[in-house]
C-alpha cells in the first residue's frame, strides 16, 4: 500500500465505496478471519485456564498436590489461571464478539483486517509469555497484573491496534443511527488501552509509592469488569436478544439512560474493594455511593431485558443464542447487586477475605460474561463458515454441564465465605480454624470445576468441528438468510 | 515519577474531554431523538421484526 492511499484510507471521503449498500452476509464473510482466529485462540485458552484453575481449586483442599513442582506451586498457578482466563480467553472472545458486532452494527464490510490479525498474533504472543513468565517465578504479584513488565508491552501493542482499527470502523460506518451495542463497544475499546496504560505506568515503569499501590491497583481491576467486560457483554446482550427473537428493545430510552450511567459510575467503583484499608475515608464513601449508584444502570438493563423476552420466553427451548445470552443476562442483573450490596461497609466486613468474594468473581466473569459470550460464539460461528452446529445435543450437555457447574460452584462458595466470615466474626476461633469452615463447600467447589471443564471440552470440539467443516452441510434455520459461501478457507 | 503523573493526568483529562465531546455530538447530530425508530436499526428487509433468527440444529 503506498503512503498516500494509506493516509486516503483513513477517511471515508476518499472511499467510494463506503456508502454503498453492502448485504449483511457480505459483511459477516469479511470479518471470517480476524474473528475466528480470535475465537479459536480464546477457546484455547479456555480450555489451559479451566485445567489452571481446576487443580488450583484442589490445592485448597489438598495442599499437598503437586508439591514437588515449583511452577505448579499456588502462587503461581492461581495467577497464571486469573490471567489466563482474563486476557487468553475472555478478552480475546470479548474482541471476536465486538469486531463482528462493530461490522455488522457499522453496515460496512471489515476494513484494515490486517490490523487485527496482527493484534490476535500479539495479543497471543503476550499471553503466552505473560503465562510463562508466571509460571518460571516472574509473577508481578499485582492482582490482575501479574503479568511481567515484558510481556505487557506486547499485549498493549494488540490493544492499541484494535483501538484503531475502532475509531476507524467507526469513522467508516454507513450513516445512520448509532445503535447502544455500538456505544458499549466503542467505549470499551477506546477506554481499556488507557487504563492498561495507565496502571502498567503507575506501577511497573514509573511506580507510585506506599498504599497508593494499592488504590491504582483495585482502580484498575475493577475497571476491566466495569469498563471492558461489562460493555462487550451488554453490546451483544443488546444485540443478541432482539435480533434472535425478532422484536425490537422494550424501551431504547432506557437503553441509552443506561449507557451514559455505566460511564459515569462504574469507573468510581475500585475503591470498595479498599474498605478497611489505610485510604483517605472520602476515597473510599465516594466509591462505596457510586457502588450503590449502579443500581441505575443495572436496573435499566435488568427492566429491558426483561421486558424485551416477556411472552418470548419459549424461544429458550430452541435458540442456544438466547439460552446462554439470557442465562448471562440475568446473571449480570443478579451479581450487579450481590456487588453493591457488597460495597456496603457492614457487609463487607463479613464477606471480604472469604471465598464469598472468590464466589462473586466466578459469577460475574463466568455467569455473566463467559455466558454470554458462549450465546453470542453460537450466533457468530455459522455465519462465519456457513455450516451449521454438528449436534443439538452437544450444544445441550454444554449448557447444562456448564450452567450447573458455575451455580454450584457460586452457591457453595457464598455459603462456605458466609460461614468462614461469621466463625472471623468470633474472637474464639482462631484464623486457622475459621478456615475449617469452608473445607467442606471447597470440595463441592472443586467437583463443579469439572462440570465447567467437561462443558468446555464439548464446546472446543463442537468448534473445531465447525471449522473443519466436518459432516454434511445442514441448510439449518440457524441460517435463515442463505450464507454467501466464503471463498477457499485461509484456516 | 512526574512523568508518570503528568500522562495520568493528561490521560484523564482527554479521556474525560472526549467523552464530553462523544456526548455533545451524540446531542447534536440527534442521535438522541426519535429513539423507538432507532431501535429497529438493527432489523433489514429479509430480518424484519418479528423474524426469529437462530434456532437448534436438529428441530430444522
Amino acid at each position: 500500500m503506498n503512503p498516500q492511499s494509506l493516509i486516503s484510507s483513513f477517511h471515508p471521503a476518499n472511499n467510494p465505496d463506503t456508502l454503498a449498500s453492502h448485504e449483511r452476509a457480505e459483511i459477516d464473510a469479511s470479518t471470517r478471519f480476524p474473528v475466528l482466529l480470535f475465537f479459536a485462540s480464546a477457546i484455547f485458552w479456555l480450555l489451559i485456564g479451566s485445567l489452571l484453575g481446576l487443580i488450583s481449586a484442589w490445592k485448597m483442599t489438598h495442599p499437598g498436590l503437586f508439591d514437588q513442582m515449583a511452577w505448579l506451586t499456588f502462587g503461581r498457578l492461581r495467577p497464571a489461571h486469573l490471567n489466563t482466563v482474563i486476557y487468553g480467553w475472555a478478552s480475546a472472545a470479548g474482541i471476536g464478539v465486538g469486531v463482528w458486532l462493530m461490522a455488522r452494527l457499522c453496515r460496512v464490510p471489515l476494513l484494515h483486517s490486517k490490523l487485527l490479525i496482527s493484534a490476535a498474533i500479539f495479543w497471543n504472543l503476550g499471553v503466552l509469555v505473560g503465562v510463562m513468565g508466571i509460571l518460571a517465578g516472574d509473577s508481578r504479584s499485582i492482582e490482575w497484573l501479574e503479568f511481567p513488565g515484558y510481556a505487557t508491552p506486547i499485549l498493549f501493542i494488540a490493544y492499541a491496534f484494535i483501538g484503531i482499527w475502532a475509531i476507524i470502523m467507526f469513522r467508516f460506518r454507513r450513516p445512520g443511527h448509532v445503535y447502544v451495542s455500538q456505544w458499549y463497544l466503542f467505549a470499551a475499546f477506546l477506554w481499556f488501552p488507557w487504563l492498561y496504560a495507565t496502571a502498567n505506568i503507575l506501577l511497573v515503569w514509573q511506580p507510585i509509592q506506599g498504599s497508593a499501590q494499592g488504590a491504582v491497583n483495585w482502580w484498575f481491576a475493577h475497571n476491566v469488569l466495569g469498563l471492558w467486560f461489562t460493555p462487550i457483554g451488554l453490546a451483544s446482550a443488546y444485540y443478541m436478544i432482539p435480533k434472535v427473537i425478532g422484536r425490537p428493545i422494550h424501551s431504547y430510552y432506557l437503553s441509552i439512560l443506561g449507557f451514559w450511567s455505566l460511564a459515569l459510575f462504574y469507573s468510581w467503583n475500585g475503591m470498595h474493594h479498599l474498605i478497611g484499608g489505610p485510604f483517605p475515608a472520602w476515597m473510599v464513601s465516594a466509591s462505596v455511593v457510586a457502588s450503590i449508584m449502579m443500581f441505575i444502570p443495572v436496573v435499566t438493563v435488568a427492566i429491558n431485558h426483561h421486558m424485551t423476552m416477556r411472552g418470548h420466553f419459549g424461544a429458550l427451548k430452541w435458540s442456544p443464542t438466547l439460552r446462554f445470552t439470557v442465562f448471562g443476562a440475568m446473571t449480570y442483573t443478579v451479581v450487579s447487586l450481590q456487588g453493591s450490596s457488597m460495597a456496603i461497609p457492614s457487609l463487607n466486613t463479613l464477606t471480604h477475605f472469604t471465598d464469598y468474594t472468590i464466589g462473586h468473581a466466578h459469577l460475574g466473569l463466568y455467569g455473566f460474561f463467559s455466558m454470554m459470550m458462549f450465546g453470542a460464539m453460537y450466533y457468530i460461528v455459522p455465519r462465519l463458515t456457513g455450516w451449521e452446529w454438528p449436534s443439538a445435543n452437544a450444544i445441550r450437555w454444554h449448557f447444562w454441564l456448564v450452567a450447573v457447574g458455575i451455580l454450584l460452584m457460586v452457591v457453595s462458595l457464598s455459603i462456605g465465605g458466609i460461614l468462614q466470615g461469621l466463625a472471623q466474626f468470633d474472637p474464639q476461633v482462631s484464623f486457622r480454624s475459621s478456615l475449617d469452615y469452608a473445607t467442606p463447600f471447597r470440595w463441592i467447589r472443586g467437583l463443579s470445576g469439572f462440570l465447567l471443564l467437561g462443558g468446555h471440552v464439548v464446546f472446543a470440539a463442537l468448534f473445531t468441528l465447525m471449522l473443519l467443516k466436518v459432516g454434511r452441510q445442514k441448510e439449518g434455520p440457524a441460517l435463515f438468510a442463505a450464507p454467501v459461501k466464503p471463498e477457499a478457507a485461509p484456516l | 515519577m512526574i512523568a508518570g503523573y503528568l500522562l495520568l493526568i493528561g490521560g484523564l483529562i482527554f479521556l474525560s474531554g472526549s467523552a464530553l465531546a462523544a456526548f455533545y455530538w451524540a446531542v447534536k447530530d440527534g442521535q438522541l431523538e426519535n429513539l423507538p425508530e432507532a431501535s429497529l436499526v438493527i432489523f433489514d428487509d429479509d430480518e424484519p421484526v418479528g423474524t426469529a433468527t437462530d434456532r437448534f440444529p436438529s428441530s430444522q
